[in-house]
This record gives C-alpha cells, sequence and structure tokens, in this order.
C-alpha cells in the first residue's frame, strides 16, 4: 500500500521509462518454468557514457547563469558586454598561466601523474640547434603542431635529411588546412564562441599564400600523388585561390588522375567565384558532377551541401528553385541524408526577401521534428538562426517558431546553435516574433524564461517589447521591464526614456484593478529614477538630454505617485533652464501639476506654474481659473495672478 | 575563526578536506606541502583580498578551493584572476582545480568577535 502510494507520486514517464529500461518486468507472479532467461547482448560503453547519461537528466537551468560565471552575485555578469569581458577575461587568465609556464619551464618539468599527461607539461622547443629527425617532424604533424612542424622541416631540409615522400605528404595536408598560419588554440572556446563576424571575413576573399611553403612542397613531390593534388587543390579552393584551384583540378583531369569526392566538393563551393552568371555557374557545376559520375565517385553530403551552396547564389530565384528541387530528389535517391546545413541552404534558396513566400520551412520541420543531429557540415549551425529568421521577418508564424525552438531544445540541438552571435540573431529575431503575436501575458513568461540569463535584449528588443506592451495595454510590466533596462544599461537610449514615460502616462491606472494598485507609487519611483539618471548622465560622455515632453512626463507620474515634493523639484528644474530644454510639457502635466497643488494647499508652486505656462504660449486660461477657484489667495499671489493673466479674466 | 584546536571538528570544521591521513592512504605529506603551496599562491595571487581561511578540498582527482574575496577590484580583474589561479595551479598540482570564490563588500563583513 505504502509503495503504491508512492508510486503514484511519481511522474508518470518516469516509470515507464524506468521499468522499460531496465528491461525486466517487476511482477509478483512467479515467471513460467518453460520460458528462458535470454541475457541480452553486453552494450560496449566509453568511459564517458554514465557521465553523459546523468548530465542528459539536467537541462539548463533559466534561474541560473551558464556556469562558466561564478556563482556570486558580485560575479554573475548583467550586461551583454559584461558577459563577454568575463568569460574573454577568465580565458585571458589561463592563456597568462600558459604563458607563465612556457617561459618558466624549469619550474614546471616535474610529473605528477602516472602516465604523466603531457598537456600540464610545458611544450618542446624547438630552435636553429635543435637536434631533429624524420621522428619528431611525424610528431609534430600527429598533434597538430603548425609552427613547429615547420621549423623542423626547415632543419631538417639544412641537414639534408632524406624526409620519406608520405611524410611529406601529410605535411603538406597540414599546411594546406591552415595555409601556413597558426590556428587559434582548440582550447580557447570562449574566444571561438565570442569571435564575431568571422563570416565575413571569410567571405573577404583570397587568402591563400600564393608560392609559399605548401607549393614548395607540393613541387617536391614527384611523381605527384592524387593525394598531393587533391590536398594543394583543397587549399586553395578552401583559402579562395579559385582560379588556380580550378585550373589544377583540369590539369589533374587531363593527367587521368584519380581525384576524390571531397576534393570535387571544394570546387563546387567555389564555383560562384569562378564564373558569374547563374547559368554559367549551374552549368560547371553540373559539368563538374558529371566528371564526378564518369571518375565512379560516389557523392557524399559534402557534394549535396556544395551544389546547394552554389545554387543559393544564384540571383535568379526561379533557376535557383528548380535547381534546388532537381537536386534533391537525385541525393535522396543517392542515399544521401540530409545536415542542418542542407536546410539552411533551402532556407536561403527559397526564403528570400524579395521572393514569394515559401512554406519550405513547415516541410523541413514536420521532416526533422523530434530529430537530434550531430555536427557534420560546417554551415550546421546556421540552421537555428536562418530558421527563425525566415519564422519572424517570412512567414511571420508564431507557431513555427516554437515548432523550431522545440527542435533546438531536443537532445543536444543545443550544441549546434553556432556561437553568441548566431545565438543572439536567433533570440532576437524570437523574442520580437512572440512580442508581436503573442498576448502580453504569456510573452512574459518567455521573457522571465529566457532573460537575463539566456539572453539579454538589445535596445532595438526592447523598444519591440515596450511597443507591444503599449498596444497590449498591459502597463504593469513596465516597472520590472524599466528595472531591467537598468540593469542592461538601456537608460542613455532616449527613444526608449520616451517610450517608458509615454506608457505610464498614456494609461492612467486603474485602482480598482489588483495587478495595478502599486502602479502609482511604481510609476513615480520609475520617473524619480529616470530623472536622476539623466541629471547623471549629463556629468558623463553619453549624454542623454531631458527635452520638456519627457520632464512633462515625469511630473505628471510623479504627481500621480504622490511625490509631490520631488513634484515641485522637478518644476523648478523646468522653469530654471527653459532655454536649455527643448520643448515643453504637455498641458495635462502642468494641469495635473496645479492639481496636485490645490490638494496640497501651496498656492506659491502653482504660481510658478502658470507662470511657466504663461511664459512660453501655453494655455494658460484653465490654469489661472482651476487656481482662482482652488485657493483662497492672499493680497500677494492675488496680484501676481494678476499680473499674469491680467485683471479682466478674473472678473468674469 | 578563534577556535582552539580542541574545537576543530565541533565548533570550527577543517581547512583541508582529503583522505590522505587515514590508514593506507596514498600521498599524506605531498597532500600537506600542496596544500600549503595552494595557500600561499592564493593570498599572493590574490593580494590582499583574501578575508577568510583558504578550504581545500580533494575529490578524486579534483581539488576545489574556497575563499572570501573582498570586492576590491572589478569583476572582470577578478575573473582574469580566477583563470589564472585555476589554470596555473592545475599545471602545478597536474589535476583540475576548481575556484570557489564568494565575494563581500567590506574586509569587517567576516569579523564575528573581537577579542
Amino acid at each position: 500500500m505504502y509503495l503504491s502510494r508512492q508510486w503514484r507520486l511519481l511522474p508518470k514517464a518516469g516509470i515507464a521509462r524506468s521499468l522499460s529500461s531496465s528491461g525486466a518486468h517487476y511482477t509478483t507472479a512467479a515467471p513460467a518454468e518453460d520460458s528462458p532467461i535470454e541475457i541480452p547482448n553486453r552494450i560496449e560503453r566509453s568511459p564517458t557514457d554514465l557521465l553523459q547519461a546523468l548530465a542528459a537528466t539536467v537541462g539548463r537551468d533559466h534561474t541560473a547563469p551558464h556556469y562558466k560565471y561564478h556563482d556570486d552575485p558580485f560575479l554573475i555578469p548583467m550586461s551583454n558586454a559584461a558577459k563577454r569581458t568575463y568569460a574573454l577575461s577568465k580565458e585571458s587568465g589561463r592563456k597568462a598561466a600558459k604563458w607563465i609556464k612556457e617561459e618558466h619551464r624549469e619550474l614546471f618539468m616535474h610529473q605528477e601523474a602516472q602516465p604523466a599527461i603531457e598537456k600540464f607539461a610545458p611544450s618542446m622547443v624547438y630552435t636553429e640547434d635543435s637536434q631533429v629527425e624524420e621522428s619528431s617532424l611525424r610528431q609534430l604533424i600527429a598533434q597538430g603542431e603548425l609552427k613547429d612542424a615547420v621549423l623542423v622541416y626547415n632543419l631538417l631540409e639544412q641537414k639534408g635529411t632524406v624526409i620519406s615522400p608520405e611524410l611529406k605528404q601529410s605535411l603538406l595536408e597540414l599546411v594546406c588546412f591552415h595555409n601556413n598560419q597558426e590556428p587559434l588554440p582548440e582550447e580557447y572556446i570562449e574566444e571561438r564562441w565570442f569571435m564575431q563576424n568571422n563570416r565575413r571575413r571569410e567571405r573577404s576573399g583570397k587568402t591563400w599564400k600564393d608560392g609559399d611553403l605548401a607549393e614548395k612542397l607540393y613541387s617536391e613531390i614527384e611523381p605527384k600523388t592524387p593525394q598531393s593534388y587533391a590536398s594543394l587543390i583543397r587549399g586553395m579552393a578552401k583559402y579562395l585561390q579559385c582560379e588556380r584551384a580550378y585550373a589544377l583540378l583540369q590539369e589533374a583531369g587531363e593527367k587521368q588522375i584519380q581525384l576524390d569526392t571531397n576534393t570535387f566538393n571544394s570546387i563546387i563551393q567555389i564555383v560562384n567565384f569562378l564564373k558569374d552568371t547563374a547559368e554559367q555557374r549551374w552549368q560547371l557545376c553540373t559539368e563538374l558532377l558529371q566528371e564526378m559520375s564518369q571518375q565512379k565517385l560516389r557523392p557524399n553530403l559534402g557534394t549535396l551541401n556544395a551544389v546547394l551552396q552554389c545554387i543559393s547564389t544564384f540571383g535568379n530565384f526561379k533557376l535557383a528553385r528548380t535547381a534546388a528541387l532537381q537536386v534533391l530528389p537525385e541525393f535522396k535517391k543517392l542515399d544521401v541524408s540530409p545536415s542542418l546545413g542542407t536546410y539552411y541552404y533551402l532556407l536561403i534558396i527559397f526564403c528570400r526577401e524579395r521572393g514569394p513566400v515559401s512554406h519550405v520551412i513547415v516541410d523541413i520541420l514536420n521532416d526533422i521534428a523530434g530529430k537530434e543531429f550531430k555536427v557534420q557540415h560546417p554551415k550546421d549551425t546556421y540552421f537555428f538562426a536562418t530558421a527563425m529568421d525566415v519564422c519572424r521577418n517570412h512567414l511571420h508564424d508564431k507557431a513555427l517558431a516554437k515548432k523550431v525552438d522545440e527542435l533546438l531544445h531536443t537532445g543536444k540541438n543545443y550544441d549546434l546553435i553556432g556561437d553568441s552571435f548566431k545565438e543572439s540573431i536567433y533570440y532576437r529575431n524570437y523574442l520580437a516574433l512572440l512580442c508581436q503575436t503573442e498576448s502580453i501575458d504569456d510573452f512574459m513568461q518567455t521573457y522571465d524564461l529566457l532573460v537575463p540569463n539566456i539572453y539579454i535584449p538589445e535596445p532595438g528588443i526592447m523598444e519591440e517589447i515596450l511597443r507591444a506592451i503599449e498596444i497590449n495595454g498591459g502597463v504593469e510590466h513596465v516597472p520590472r521591464i524599466w528595472s531591467d533596462m537598468v540593469v542592461f544599461d538601456h537608460t542613455h537610449r532616449e527613444s526608449l526614456l520616451l517610450c517608458v514615460l509615454r506608457i505610464l502616462v498614456d494609461n492612467k491606472p486603474n485602482p480598482e484593478s489588483p495587478a495595478q494598485q502599486q502602479l502609482p507609487e511604481q510609476g513615480a519611483k520609475v520617473a524619480l529614477d529616470m530623472y536622476e539618471k539623466v541629471e547623471d548622465s549629463i556629468r558623463r560622455l553619453r549624454k542623454v538630454s531631458f527635452t520638456g515632453q519627457m520632464l512633462g512626463d515625469i511630473l505628471t507620474l510623479l504627481v500621480r505617485g504622490g511625490n509631490y515634493e520631488k513634484a515641485t523639484e522637478v518644476l523648478s528644474h523646468i522653469d530654471k533652464n527653459q532655454h536649455r530644454i527643448p520643448g515643453t510639457p504637455a498641458e495635462s502635466a502642468l494641469q495635473e501639476f496645479v492639481e496636485a497643488s490645490v490638494q496640497e494647499k501651496s498656492p506659491s508652486q502653482a504660481l510658478v506654474a502658470l507662470q511657466y505656462a504663461v511664459e512660453n504660449n501655453i494655455d494658460s486660461r484653465t490654469l489661472a481659473k482651476r487656481i482662482h477657484e482652488g485657493f483662497t489667495l492672499n493680497e500677494a499671489h492675488l496680484s501676481k495672478l494678476k499680473s499674469l493673466v491680467g485683471e479682466s479674466f478674473l472678473d468674469k | 575563526m578563534a577556535n582552539p584546536p580542541h574545537f576543530i571538528g565541533h565548533r570550527k570544521s577543517w581547512n583541508s578536506w582529503n583522505t590522505s591521513t587515514l590508514k593506507d592512504a596514498l600521498r599524506p605529506s605531498q597532500t600537506a606541502i600542496e596544500d600549503v603551496f595552494i595557500r600561499k599562491f592564493v593570498t599572493g595571487t590574490w593580494h590582499a583580498l583574501v578575508c577568510s581561511e583558504i578550504i581545500i578540498k580533494r575529490q578524486h582527482n579534483t581539488i576545489r578551493i574556497a575563499a572570501l574575496i573582498r570586492q576590491a577590484i572589478t569583476p572582470r580583474k577578478m575573473y582574469f584572476l580566477i583563470g589564472y589561479t585555476e589554470e596555473l595551479l592545475s599545471y602545478w598540482m597536474q589535476c583540475p582545480v576548481t575556484l570557489e570564490l564568494q565575494t563581500v563588500g567590506d574586509r569587517k563583513d567576516v569579523v564575528f568577535k573581537y577579542i
């Protein structure tokens, strides 16, 4: 009885899983005697499988910052800039430690672990006069140490050591892969994550080093092997030395050298640099594919993506569409299963800004919903940001966006989000779409989930959110958004400040609704906070200047919130700096202030407001009337009133 | 904390947590010396910032180091020091090292009793 009650409390799915995964059925009845016990085959596990299974049970904690940040209020980043600096600072500290290790290598020669862990020891230093052998070159190439490998190779050359062709080939491959440039070390993940605009740099044009080590190595390899051709062609294609790469491919074809699929892929990828018009590109592309089939090369995923990349560069929308629709079934027949990169290309082929609306993403999502992907192609990481962009800008469809988000959070698909830049594009589009299409309360739930630990809205998105709040009349959310804006450092954007004030002033709180009971005081707090922030910013570099409208709104909010004392201060600020502040407060703001002065029995403040109104050509008649009726004025005040609006007015 | 040694384990807990002093345990002396090194390294690297004892916990092959740090430098600099300390100590000890810091606004916040 006790047990069954406990079980009911457990989630049902959990029980089902635990029972089925253990492969046995817990029954009290004795098993039938004739059924033999079947021992399942042993499943091969890797050393980290258990850890991964454990890790799969915990998801991302929305309430805590990413675990790379230190869990202490002082050290939790609160803006996009802080997220970036903190993570990079930590990594820079790591780099400094590594530098110390290399610089004082004699101190780090001890070996604690058995077997020794190479990464903890200082790396070998090769100089002009080190004693090197072929084996050290082999080891360096295996470790991918480009700079040292090249140095050792040069030393071996000087000594006249004979280097075997296959070692030369592997050095050639290493040099071609990195274009003889030291790559960013793999352990610096934050630097990769925050590296921006690498896409633009890739596109910028030829970076291949002509006549450099790669070509020298290539010329030394005699007779030329298919591998040497392949590595040089791929290197040139990767670093956009397109003409020569293509020429080499043709040369290899003439010499009847059998190349491999990936080499052809690399050429197909750069077809758009070789030919100018869509028709020519498509022709060259089909020629290359035919050549592959003549050489009996089996196309792979890389070929599919390269062809689609080529198609995506066509300016001619119709040709691009028909070509893509031809290619897809062909590759399906060849049993090439697409990766996320393939879908990325399909999206950019079909969903163009100036093209007709295409619903291809619906079919894609139906196809891949619930699937878990691994990275197979460099462009795989572009899918999610682009898909969300299509959902927002092309189709404007909330349900689709939710599907994309669900796919992103399936299994380990989040690994394919790319880098911080793509992640922020993804969430920017997601939040902008949701705030336009969802009711404000539903939207705020998503907002609470994502902000600030996963995503911090940029000022543009903040404005969209505020606009959504304004349209949906969710004025009770404004104080919360304002405090976020203060934390995210958005308070120097004038348009945002005006937006916040406009919403608070235009939506007069309804004291009967429980959600809005606190609102007048909260509004006054926001206004006061803003007033102080702006005054503060005048002393700083990033200046925001008051406008009359802004001050009028602040005045109104302070009055409504019952902070009369501060309101008079703001009014005297407006009055004193008339010449510096562009524009004037709205008439209603002054009216509300005068009304409050009546309540507070402070005629001199009301007269200041009146004087200001008269001096700035604001309709002062209603104000004067209200002052005259509201107060029993003494002589001095009365004469001032008369001098401001004239005697004739009072006689009526 | 102002507690005489016989209160350790009662009113005050250990500063080093490891199993090297159990019967037949490995590396008792090395562990003690390493802990001294870690304490000196951390107090020196976080110069005039550490406001508490440095607690060193060893589990399997990891070392976790906890301390209270004064908020006297910017978080950015703190992150630099965190990365630096973790990495350098892991080169030295040849195992993963994690810093688990808490920050306090003022040195006086950690004074509980004047003697």
